[in-house]
Parts: structure tokens; sequence; C-alpha cells
């Protein structure tokens, strides 16, 4: 990934954090700049290449641990982010990053080792609480990590703490410092997957998907738990074979006894997205779909296709292993009847169907 | 700021009016104007505030302020007028012009195109910072970098006939922003679209969505999806008046846009019409039929008529209501 960042910037205060001195080391020869307090927004619709090129040091003064940003109206999983970093050096077509921030570059919180601590002191506040976190929801959780060290900084900690699973979600077979660690207690790694053709047209510098469920195999022989997320299908032509030839992938690479789950997910997005992604990725198939408003704001899939898409890669994953903790996201209590047979109904209800399949695949008590 | 004393003791002079430039040059801001009323006026008043311009060595001239004047007496054939002339370098041009600008907004408000022009001028000679802060809210814009980005881009990217279209209030600025991606030869069909047909602002940008969508999908130009037969016949019936002719437009191309979300719609409002329901009882499907819940509206005048509405309502066969994609006991 080193080889792809051409420039680095450091924000005044960022120099003093550990992380920086590791991070402009592990880059090598990149010239850097500083920054005075905060960089200048980027001026939205001009700025099309979001500085996927720029690595951003500096001290993030928000939260660091923050429930995901749910919609009302439909039913949430109920994980929390660890903001270590926003925006990406992949470049999904799809990815709701692009209209999310208004604030360019590949932005890594070099505070995160200090600030860490009082993420903790929040979740031993509630021990009988099981907190599932997880890094890739601003950024994917991998593909920076041979450069910021996250998996070196966050892995080993939470791995200690009894109620908190950390997941690590990634489109990359960045797996090495992982692999190196000697850290499988509740730590999940897991990979976005898609159709053949989306991974191969749309996820742009994401490994193929062979990549991704051999280093996903290496994981799981090393031990770790492993999930999968089907998120965002994308109805594309053939996309029946498509999906069903992932899920081929899948049995051929994965033994399933080791996946503490795998969601689903359709394309949903921002409306103001829409034109960024026309300007970004002319070429793009995300958007022919049948989009309707749906009733959080966001665009999303005319419901009886995103119930077709479910129930198809539903029955092609339930044939292939009963029990895999298959949940939908962010999806209505109607679409997971109709397509799963059976609903949460409630985020609560989706986050006790979640916490038990941690109960399940890890020991909580220590 | 501007400096009043640096104008206080211009001169006025006679110039002919074939040494002034002609467009708007650096410092003016109007486009899309009538003449009309203005060269009414100088017919009947004169020119009563000379044009303030700035002469080069070559003996021509350019307009501080009073363009539109100059454009109307040119219209008028009139040879020579009274003008202020500022030396040659004795005022700084970013001063010349926040002298047009603010002789511009003491009088009106100027159009979407002319706050491009205003921003792109400004944007010469003032900061990001100056121009958000200071100037962006006297235009009655947002002051943030994001719209004055867009302005510079409008100005920047429009062909005159967008322009006009905008400074007519035939297309939106922001739905003509929607087209600044398109190549010009696209862009300039769906702006004479929107140019000869009526449209709302929402449709405007229902239009623009619809056709640049098709186009991409079905893998033609704009030009092709707009001179489709089923378009073209709409855009040319007689029978019917402009707003017509755009509910129909937009209603074809949603139709080939969101097929099963027209069927589905299509199929239900069957269901229902099947029913044969008093006149005063309504049943509708939420948006997109997004939300599981149906809805049922009764007008009734007392509980006697409510009763027999409902009664009569029940002895429909109302099984069938349901997501018009399942079978909801139709068997077809
Ligand atoms: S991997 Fe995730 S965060 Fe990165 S570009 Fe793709 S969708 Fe966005």
């Amino acid at each position: 990934m080193a080889g792809g960042i051409k420039k680095i910037v450091v924000e005044q205060g960022a120099e003093r954090f550990p992380s920086t001195g590791a991070i402009l080391l592990s880059v090598g020869d990149v010239p850097v700049s500083r920054a005075r307090g905060q960089m200048q927004d980027m001026v939205q619709g001009t700025n099309t290449d979001m500085g996927k090129d720029t690595l951003h040091l500096l001290s993030y003064a928000g939260e660091f641990l923050k429930p995901c940003p749910g919609t009302r109206n439909y039913i949430c999983c109920g994980y929390l982010i660890l903001n270590v970093g926003t925006n990406c050096p992949l470049d999904c077509s799809y990815c709701i990053l692009q209209a999310y921030f208004n604030l360019p570059n590949l932005r890594v919180h070099v505070n995160l080792e200090q600030e860490i601590d009082r993420v903790f002191e929040a979740i031993d506040r509630e021990p009988e609480k099981i907190f599932r976190v997880g890094t890739g929801e601003f950024t994917d959780s991998l593909a920076l990590d041979p450069v910021t060290g996250w998996s070196g900084i966050i892995v080993e900690r939470f791995s200690m703490r009894k109620n908190t699973v950390l997941e690590l979600k990634t489109k990359t077979a960045n797996t090495r410092a992982l692999l190196e660690s000697t850290c499988r207690d509740r730590i999940i790694v897991s990979w976005s997957l898609n159709s053949p053709f989306i991974c191969a047209t749309e996820e742009h510098g994401a490994a193929a998907l062979k990549k991704r469920l051999e280093a996903a195999r290496e994981c799981r022989a090393a031990g770790f738990t492993l999930g999968f997320h089907f998120d965002p299908m994308i109805p594309h032509r053939d996309w029946k074979d498509g999906y069903r030839r992932t899920v081929d992938l899948l049995d051929r690479y994965i033994e399933p006894g080791g996946i503490i789950w795998i969601s689903m997910g359709s394309f949903r997005f921002m409306p103001a997205l829409k034109p960024i992604i026309r300007r970004r990725h002319r070429d793009t198939c995300v958007l022919d779909g049948e989009f309707i408003k749906g009733l959080d704001g966001k665009m999303r899939y005319f419901k009886p296709i995103r119930i077709e898409l479910y129930s198809f890669l539903r029955e092609l994953l339930s044939q292939w292993h009963p029990d895999m903790g298959l949940y939908l996201c962010m999806e209505s209590h109607e679409v997971w009847l109709e397509s799963m047979s059976w609903s949460p109904e409630t985020t609560e209800g989706l986050c006790g169907y979640l916490d038990q399949r941690v109960r399940k695949f890890f020991d909580l008590c220590g | 700021m501007v400096n009043i004393d640096n104008i206080r003791g211009v001169a006025h002079q006679k110039v002919e009016l074939a040494s002034i430039d002609d467009f708007p040059g650096p410092y003016c801001m109007s486009f899309g104007f009538d003449l009309g009323p203005l060269v009414r006026s100088l017919e009947g008043a004169g020119l009563l505030n000379p044009p303030l311009l700035t002469g080069d060595e070559n003996g021509r001239f350019t307009i501080v302020a009073g363009y539109r004047r100059i454009k109307a007496l040119k219209q008028m054939k009139v040879d020579t007028a009274t003008c202020r002339i500022i030396p040659v370098n004795e005022i700084p041009p970013a001063e010349c012009l926040l002298m047009n600008l603010y002789d511009n907004l003491a009088v009106r408000e100027l159009n979407p195109v002319e706050k491009g022009m205003a921003l792109t001028r400004l944007n010469c000679w003032f900061s990001t910072e100056e121009i958000v802060d200071q100037y962006m809210a006297l235009l009655g814009l947002p002051p943030n970098r994001a719209t004055l980005s867009s302005y510079l881009r409008f100005e920047e990217k429009m062909e005159i006939q967008a322009k006009e279209a905008v400074a007519l209030g035939r297309l939106s600025f922001r739905n003509a922003m929607l087209l600044a991606d398109l190549d010009p030869v696209s862009r300039s069909a769906l702006v004479d679209l929107m140019s000869n047909l009526k449209f709302t602002i929402s449709q405007q940008a229902h239009i623009i969505d619809y056709v640049t969508d098709l186009a991409l999908i079905e893998g033609e130009t704009i030009p092709e999806v707009l001179s489709d037969s089923r378009v073209r016949a709409i855009v040319g019936d007689s029978l019917m008046n402009k707003p017509q002719k755009g509910r129909r437009l937009i209603s074809y191309l949603r139709r080939r846009r969101m097929p099963r979300l027209s069927k589905a719609e299509k199929d239900f409002r069957k269901v229902v019409a099947d029913l044969n329901l008093d006149k005063m009882v309504r049943i509708e499907h939420s948006p997109f039929f997004e939300s599981p819940f149906y809805r049922l509206e009764v007008l009734f005048r007392d509980g006697q008529s409510l009763r027999e509405k409902l009664e009569k309502l029940m002895s429909e066969d109302l099984e069938k209501i349901g997501d018009p994609w399942k079978d909801n006991g139709r068997g077809d």
C-alpha cells in the first residue's frame, strides 16, 4: 500500500504521537508537509480523487467509539465503530464515504493508542453488555494496516476484553500483521464479498475474490474466527449466477464451522451520492437498478427486488451450511420475514441474536 | 472597499459608442436582461446617469458601470454619449469591479448567471476566504466553499443556451448543475426540452435523472433517448398544453426507468378499481410500497352514512388488497 501513497501531511499536534514517527518510518521516501490546524475542506464536487494518495496524520479530537450510524425505520445490528481513521485507499464505486466526508485524504488518527484507554473505560463500565466493535465503517480495516499498524495497536488490547469482540472488515489480503500476532480471542476477521463481476468491475483496488478467500482461509487455519458480508448486493446481468459462483468459491476455500456470521445488505445511499458516483465512476453499473426513497430518506432498491436478492442468497448459503448466523443489514421487519422466514423484529432483537452468536463462538467469562 | 473619492472628480466626456467594447469585460455582470424598458426610459428622459468607463492607450474603452445603458444606446443606434472616464491605471481593477457590483446590487438582485459572473470576476482579485466571508452573503448566497465552487463551475462550463434557460427561470440553477458533467450536445438536448416545455423544479430534476439514467442503462446517447418516437409524440401533441405534456413525458420516462415499480403501482390501481368502491372511499399504498401499511380514507356525513359505507366496503373482496407482486389470493 505504501507504494500508493505519494504525499504525507502531518497536522499540527500530530508530531508528538509515537504512531506518527512509526508511520513516517514505514512509508520511507515520501514527501512530507506540515499543516497548521485543520486542513481546508474539500470544495465539494471539484475534488474527484478524494486525496486517496495522501496520508494525513492528525490527532483526532472527537469520540473514538461511536454507534454505527444506523437508520430509523430499519433494523440495525447495533455495531459500534472504533474510529481509527477516515477514507480508504481502495475506490469502490458504491462507497458511501464519497459523500460522507468533506475532508479529503487518508486520515489516520495517530492518537488512537493514547485514546483507546478511554474507549475501554466506557466498555468496562458495562461488564454485562456485549460490545461488538469494528473499524471497517469509515475505512477498510486492513487496507492501511501495513502503514498504520492499526491491528498491532488494537488487536491485543481488545482481545483481553472479556465482553467485547473486535471485527476487522476488509476487501484486502493484508493479514500479515494479524497472522503474526498471537491473539485470537474475540477477534473476528471478515471479508466483504460480492459477485465476481462486481468485485472485478466496481471494487477498484480491492483484492481479487480468490485472494480474499485465500487470505480468509489462512486466517482460519491460524485460528481466527471469520465473518463475511455480502454488502452491497447489486442486481446486475446474470447476478444469480454471479452470487452462486461466489458461494461455490466460499465452499471451496472455507470451512463453514468457523464463520460467526454472514450479513447481507443491498446497495443504499444518500441521494447526494449519485452525482458523485456518476462523476467519479463513469462506467459503473451500481446505479442501474430501480431505486426508491426509503423510509430513512436513503435510496434503496424497490422492496421486491431486495427480497429477491436476499432470498436467493439465503437459499444458497443455507444449503451450504444450516447455521451461518445469517442476518440482514438495515432492513425492515417485513423484508426479514419475506426473505429469511423469520425476523428479529427490532434492533434489540437483532442485537440479541448477534450476541448469541458471539457467546457461541467465544468464551466471554474469561 | 470602494473609495468613492476616486470617482468624485472623474471627468465627463463625449465618447463614440463604437469605441466602447461591447461585451461585459472584466467588471460587468449583466446577463439575460430585457433592454425594452431601459430603451424607452432613455428615449423619454435621456441619459441621466452617465456610464463609467476606463480607457486604454489605443483609445478604446472598457465599461466599469453602465453596461446595460451602453447596450441600450447602441440598440437605439446612438453614435455618442456622455460618459465618465477613469484615466488609465487610476483606479485598481479590483476597485472597478466592486464599483460595478455595488452599482448593480443597489438597484436589483442579480440572477444566478450574474452571480456566477460576479463570483468568477471576484475570484480573480480576492482570496476564497474573502469571497466566502464578505461577498457571498451580499449576493444572497450561503457563505460556503461548495456554493462558491458550484457558481464558478457553472460560469465556466455552461453554454449561453443553458445560461439563458437559467436566467429566464426555465431551468433552476441547482438542476442546471446536474447537467454540468454532461457533454455539450447532451446538455443542449436537455436544455432545449426544458425551454420548450414547462416543468416545475422537481419535474426538471426527475427528467434529468430519468433521461441520463436511461441513456447509460440502455447504451444510448441522451439525444437518442429524447428523440424516441414516444417522446416525440408527446412533445408534438397539439392537444395538450405545455404542463400536460411535461407530466405525460415524466410519467412515460418513469415507466421506462422504473418498470417493476410502475407495474406494481398499475396492478394496485387495478385491484382497487375492481373493488367498486364508493366515491368517498379511497385505498392507497405507501410511497413506493416501502411501508407495509396501506391507507383507507372514508369521507362521511354522519354515523349512519359511515356505517353504510363500511358495510358496502366489507362486502367487497378486500383480500385482494396487498403487495401487488404477491399473489394475494388473485390466483393470477
Ligand atoms: S473498501 Fe469500503 S471504505 Fe474502502 S472504498 Fe470500498 S467501500 Fe469504501
